[in-house]
């Protein structure tokens, strides 16, 4: 199974402080160990929401909207995403995740489990899903 | 430059409500779409957060706290990330973006943070090993 690891923002993330070379050099050194047992499949930061914007969808309607947004402590920072086992080797790795605030004080990391395509109906769409996937992962 | 396009959850997302046929042929589309141009990196679909989990930090303290997570519209239901050249690009994209819930619903378009975003605290040490762990990846998935 496949999981994300969502780190929540933090007032510092959402004003642009930037990490410490300490906090960078422990999250690297987590990294690393993902990598060594072959669980990581990916990883990035996000710029604060002030350089991101967000779409409203109301039936066929669009309306867009230009961050920042006010709910710092529900908005991404950034991510991990492990392949592992079970959920119990995925809740083993979060927690061995480093404490992600610039300030080393408050933080959230939400643990959500990737959608497989045989979670679906199957179908001509899932099919073509399939297709496309083919080559893609592992 | 890379884009997350990150949808949010809705009611029926979080209750596990799946797509239906018309919507998952809509986004197959356009993910098709996203493939021909040499945009899509990667789209993931996520399960409710019933069958997520949180982990607070205070410090060195560690709480774990077990979903579901009340806040659906905060909730993340998946995501893509794109590399486009462009701000415009990633906007000309998401004009064409199929509604991706049967109800209302929001999307939130947040930009990546590249090596050279993070100056001199990304020492030429830690630089030389993230090339390598993101090699070790490539590396990984074309198996």
């Amino acid at each position: 199974m496949r999981i994300m690891m969502i780190v929540k923002a933090t007032k510092d993330s959402e004003a642009g402080v930037m990490p410490s070379e300490k906090l960078m050099s422990e999250m690297q050194k987590y990294h690393e160990e993902l990598q060594k047992a072959g669980v990581l499949l990916d990883a990035s930061g996000l710029k604060p929401s002030s350089k991101g914007w967000r779409v409203k969808y109301s039936g066929a309607k669009r309306t867009v909207v230009d961050g920042p947004f006010a709910e710092a402590n529900e908005l991404i920072a950034g991510y991990t995403i492990i392949q592992v086992k079970s959920r119990e080797e995925a809740m083993e790795w979060a927690r061995r995740f480093p404490n992600p605030s610039i300030d080393g004080k408050e933080a959230e990391i939400e643990v959500r489990q990737f959608f497989e395509l045989e979670d679906f109906a199957p179908g001509e769409a899932v099919e073509r899903f399939r297709e496309m996937e083919t080559g893609k992962k592992k | 430059m890379r884009f997350m396009i990150i949808v949010k959850a809705s009611k029926d997302s979080e209750a596990g409500v799946m797509p239906d046929e018309k919507l998952l042929a809509a986004m197959g589309k356009f993910n098709e779409e996203l493939v021909k141009a040499g945009v899509m990196l990667a789209g993931e679909g996520l399960h409710p957060s019933s069958k997520g989990a949180r982990v607070r930090f205070s410090g060195a303290k560690r709480t774990v706290i077990d979903g579901p997570f009340a806040e659906t519209k905060e909730l993340v239901a998946g995501f893509w990330i794109w590399q486009v050249k462009s701000k415009e690009e990633a906007i000309e994209w998401v004009k064409r973006c199929p509604n991706p819930m049967r109800e209302d619903s929001e999307i939130e378009i947040r930009q990546v943070f590249e090596a050279e975003d993070f100056g001199a605290e990304f020492t030429p040490e830690l630089r030389e090993q993230e090339e390598r762990l993101r090699a070790q990846i490539a590396a990984k998935k074309k198996r």
